[in-house]
């Protein structure tokens, strides 16, 4: 075979191999940072629903106030390793943080002792609203454990008091 | 000799086009899912809720998504609509109001079918869990003023199962 004829039937081919290797190099990439849509759960809640607009009332039926305070605040922490100390940059977790839950006079410590006193309290009545008031330096990790555990025994009406900062 | 030549080339020619017709058509596709499933939520760390229900949002619902990171800062879209370090909720107010007014819309007493006009859709606050409640609480202070007043709210939680093992 002649050089030229060489060169020819090298040109008619058109080399593929490189392009298919990005393509493919491409499609994997965005298969691997395609991110799948984690499936997440929500809890329901309302807000009082007279707020904004002035109209007739509600029929007014004692609502479960149940009342969180921060006692310790806890200290932040490397949340990957709760025993270093938080380098003051990105993610925390606090370490040794307790929180004071009350519906009326009785207070605990305990989600577990406020789940029992929530589950008494809506076997009375089941149709009870409750709300849920929570008071200065709480974090949303704090009170969805109280709304959590209000569904958990069965309140459907759920609502925020508004003691806002 | 001359056959087998002839073979191999057709063979080259034939194959190719239809995949790189295809590969590139998925590249294209997982482009923009890629961009659209990541457009709402920003990774934050949920609490847990036992109680949660699973989240399946319908497509034709307007729902707004509020993300609020850990110091406070609100996020809606990938966009800053509200920093703790610059207090001004006006971009959020804004933001609200036009969702607000392309909710669907129910009498304030939904079965007597009397009392003005309010939006019916839920609002879907996403919040890390370290993030102070009294931004979550502005967010809500929001919702209920005149001309927005989304009354029915969602709060994202992680499913216990999906965490690790530590809660």
């Amino acid at each position: 075979m002649s050089v030229l004829q060489d060169i020819a039937t090298e040109e008619h081919k058109m080399e593929m191999t490189p392009m298919i290797d990005v393509t493919f190099l491409l499609l994997i990439f965005f298969l691997c940072t395609l991110k799948f849509k984690v499936l997440e759960g929500k809890l329901s809640a309302y807000l009082p629903k007279d707020v904004g607009v002035n109209s007739t009332e509600a029929e007014p039926r004692e609502k479960v106030e149940i009342m969180i305070r921060v006692v310790t605040e806890g200290e932040k922490r490397d949340p990957v390793d709760p025993s270093k100390a938080y380098s003051g940059d990105g993610p925390f977790e606090y370490v040794g943080r307790v929180l004071r839950y009350s519906i009326g006079p009785q207070a605990t410590q305990d989600i577990e002792v406020l789940t029992e006193r929530l589950d008494r309290i809506f076997k009375l009545d089941k149709e009870r609203p409750a709300t849920v008031d929570p008071r200065q330096n709480t974090t949303y990790g704090d009170v969805v454990p109280v709304i959590d555990a209000a569904i958990a025994v069965g309140f459907r009406d759920i609502t925020f008091v508004g003691s806002y900062e | 000799m001359n056959i087998n030549k002839a073979d191999a080339k057709t063979e080259m020619e034939m194959d190719m086009t239809p995949m790189i017709d295809v590969v590139f058509l998925l590249i294209i596709f997982f482009m923009i899912i890629t961009d659209l499933t990541q457009q709402d939520l920003e990774v934050l760390k949920l609490p847990v809720a036992h109680a949660a229900t699973p989240d399946k949002p319908d497509p034709k619902l307007v729902r707004p998504v509020v993300n609020i990171l850990d110091t406070g800062k609100m996020i809606v879209k990938q966009e800053t609509k509200y920093d703790p370090e610059n207090p001004d909720l006006a971009v959020m107010e804004a933001y609200l109001s036009d969702q607000a007014r392309l909710m669907d819309r129910a009498h304030f007493n939904k079965e007597a079918g009397t009392g003005p006009l309010i939006p019916d859709n839920p609002l879907l606050i996403r919040a890390d869990r370290n993030a102070p409640f009294k931004y979550v609480q502005k967010v809500m202070e929001l919702c209920g003023k005149k001309g927005i007043e989304i009354w029915k709210l969602e709060l994202a939680a992680a499913e216990p199962k999906e965490d690790e093992p530590e809660q």
